[in-house]
């Protein structure tokens, strides 16, 4: 473990002011409902699920580098598990097993998944997403549910609430695990995997924890918009756009840096608000020329150009 | 660049936004379609009828609210064929756009998504584009389905119409999709009872894009009626593989699809036969004398004939709502209750709600005849007798 650290470095914030400052950040979002209206409500629901959702990616993503195309497999099961015990279990049982399915479906897959590297890894875990997708279909043909109607769901305040957990819980995580020696030997394995095999770092078993730990918070998050659904199809909650969006968000925000999801998750929202309504066509033509430009000029994503503008890495 | 980008994306939607603010006092109308994403192609008829429709009320010197005329403006979002996203973009209509009227968005998700809302609100919303049995399970109150396309409906009109052609055996194949779904569950113990074998029932995935094993099985199957539960990919598909197979069954039904424009001009004359879910074609001129003069000016406006499904159902919507609006004005509360308690003239026949379904409509089916959807079923309302194919 004694090479690891040296590569850390980007971003890294050194001391507690970040879990200070999203914990404050967390307490002063409670009174969102109290002063907007309920679309504001809705929006601000739909920030706090990309910043809990990007978060969660970066931690097997952004820090052991095994790009996840299909981490919509864990919102979806996660959906599914409580759009099912929907009026069976209570919400404070069913979103925790939610995350606990997730947390589990990725245990299973992850030793034979995370054999593989670099674009198989993208196609595989994209692949296994669909897969999982037409298995959920056809069982919920089997039963002969086709579609369900969702009543008396909680509303968007409780979820929004649920929701804020979630990012602040998700951004903590990612926060303490890239500061702990798993985040450390997980960026050592982005970096030269044989050459932290080598010197130590318990490849394999890292790589299963890291996956694990991505998972849990989407299948929770999965649950929480689940219940968001009045009709439920399978299609919506396993949408690949959803996995596609994740990836955006982290490349724009920057994915080394527990920030970046953050910023990512914002700027992107923000853009797609002032142009969703006015010009629903630009915005994807400018969510991809912005990707683009991300990648080619900015590949530390908003944090890396914060830090270049800043005058160097803090 | 960034910077650049956003600036410009910023000043076009204040742009947007200003010139929204110069009309003068016009009756807001709003709703969420799916302009982008996989319901695109379908939800462009219903978008077409409201365009069109604008367009009359504005020929008309605007809109009759309460005995006077005011012109009318539509505002509407892209819910980018995600059902997640309509209630949200309903509510901003509410509370931020503070609209004074709602039309219907496009298909049964969204119809069913918007429905907290429309209760929520207490915001009367005339439905269109919606047909599932889910939809008998929304309250009744503050939205209304005029359709009659009830799978369990359509199941037993279907076991009738096939047993009175002297049909005998079936094979039923069936998207996995919610509305396929719903209709093979009522579909199969509704020919059973009514005699007919069904020597083939089978699932497809959604995306299907090979049906050729499927097709074969039921080539070999030899039956007297093939019944696709189809959406309009797999309608298309269907289309061409049966044809290189050469299933020749007499009867052959497609659920969504054929009533499309562009299915009949893709297959021209082999089309011919096809039989598909429906209760409106404006061939129906005894009925629905006023049928003829909405295709005349849709099929004007936008050089095509309108789809005879989604079209007419967007369009007797508004219809109802315009005949609501000329009486009750735009309280909502009246509004409301004119909408459920009155009997309204629409180009597909007199409407009235007994709870949220129409009752007036009967569950009929289509049949592509000479490159035209005749109706063929239930006899009252037919304009041809069905044909074997």
């Amino acid at each position: 473990m004694t090479a690891a650290p040296t590569t850390t470095a980007p971003g890294v914030t050194g001391t507690w002011r970040f879990p200070v400052a999203t914990l404050a950040a967390g307490l002063f979002a409670i009174a969102v409902p109290q002063v907007v209206g309920s679309y504001y409500v809705s929006v601000a629901l739909t920030l706090c699920m990309w910043i809990a959702l990007t978060q969660s990616w970066t931690i097997l993503s952004g820090m052991a580098g095994y790009i996840s195309l299909g981490h919509v497999v864990f919102y979806g099961l996660g959906g599914y598990v409580s759009v099912v015990t929907w009026q069976l279990l209570p919400l404070w049982v069913a979103i925790p097993l939610a995350g606990l399915a997730a947390g589990l479906f990725a245990a299973i897959i992850g030793a034979p998944v995370l054999r593989v590297r670099g674009p198989y890894f993208v196609i595989l875990t994209f692949g296994i997403a669909e897969l999982v997708k037409y298995i959920v279909i056809n069982v919920e043909a089997t039963i002969a549910q086709a579609g369900r109607l969702m009543f008396g769901t909680p509303p968007v305040t409780i979820l929004f609430y649920v929701m804020l957990g979630l990012a602040v819980g998700a951004t903590l995580l990612a926060w303490s695990v890239r500061r702990s020696r798993l985040g450390a030997g997980l960026i050592a394995i982005r970096e030269d995997e044989p050459a932290a095999e080598t010197i130590g770092v318990p490849v394999v078993r890292y790589k299963t924890y890291a996956y694990i730990l991505s998972a849990v918070i989407p299948g929770m998050v999965g649950a929480v918009m689940g219940l968001r659904l009045t009709y439920v199809e399978v299609l919506q909650l396993f949408n690949p756009i959803i996995s596609f969006t994740i990836v955006t968000m982290a490349i724009i925000g920057g994915s080394d840096d527990a920030r970046g999801p953050v910023l990512g998750a914002g700027f992107l929202l923000v853009l797609s608000e002032l142009l969703w309504s006015s010009l629903p066509q630009l915005y994807m033509v400018a969510l991809g020329t912005l990707l683009v430009c991300f990648v080619l000029f900015a590949p530390n994503g908003i944090v890396g150009l914060l830090a270049r503008r800043g005058g160097g890495r803090r | 660049m960034f910077k650049k980008l956003l600036t410009t994306a910023m000043a076009a939607a204040f742009t947007v936004a200003g010139q929204a603010n110069a009309a003068e006092d016009p009756v807001k109308i709003g709703f969420s379609i799916s302009k982008t994403g996989i319901f695109a192609q379908g939800a462009a008829s219903q978008m077409t009828v409201y365009e069109l429709w604008r367009d009359q009320i504005k020929a008309r010197g605007g809109l009759d609210v309460g005995g006077k005329k005011r012109p009318i403006k539509l505002v509407w979002y892209d819910d980018e064929s995600n059902p997640s996203k309509v209630a949200p973009i309903y509510e901003k209509l509410i509370t931020d756009d503070k609209v004074d009227l709602l039309l219907a968005p496009w298909g049964t998700p969204m119809h069913l998504s918007v429905a907290p809302v429309a209760e929520k609100y207490k915001f009367p919303i005339v439905g269109n584009t919606a047909a599932s049995v889910a939809l008998r399970q929304v309250s009744p109150g503050y939205i209304w389905f005029p359709t009659s396309m009830f799978p369990d409906s359509i199941a037993s009109e279907m076991a009738k119409m096939l047993k009175q052609q002297g049909i005998k055996s079936a094979a039923v194949i069936a998207n996995v999709l919610p509305f396929a779904q719903e209709n093979q569950k009522f579909l199969i113990p509704a020919l059973e009872k009514a005699g007919i074998a069904v020597k083939i029932n089978e699932k497809y995935p959604p995306n299907i894009s090979d049906m050729t094993p499927l097709l074969t099985k039921v080539k070999q199957a030899n039956v007297d009626a093939v019944i696709v539960l189809s959406y309009p990919a797999d309608s298309f598909l269907y289309m061409k593989q049966s044809k290189e197979i050469g299933i020749s069954a007499g009867f052959q039904f497609l659920l969504v699809g054929p009533s499309i424009p562009v299915f009949r001009k893709a297959f021209g004359d082999f089309a011919n036969g096809i039989v598909t879910m429906g209760h409106w074609s404006p061939l129906q001129k005894k009925w629905w004398p006023r049928a003829k003069e909405f295709t005349e000016a849709y099929s004007k406006k936008f050089n095509m004939p309108p789809d005879y499904l989604d079209s007419a159902l967007a369009y007797m919507s508004l219809e109802i709502l315009e005949q609501a609006v000329a009486k009750a004005g735009l309280d909502k509360e009246k509004l409301r209750q004119v909408i459920a308690t009155d009997t309204f003239e629409t180009i597909n026949g007199p409407v009235k709600f007994t709870g949220v379904e129409n009752k007036l409509l009967p569950t009929g089916f289509l049949q592509i005849q000479k490159g035209d959807l005749q109706i063929v079923w239930p006899e009252g309302m037919a304009t041809s007798k069905f044909m074997k194919r």
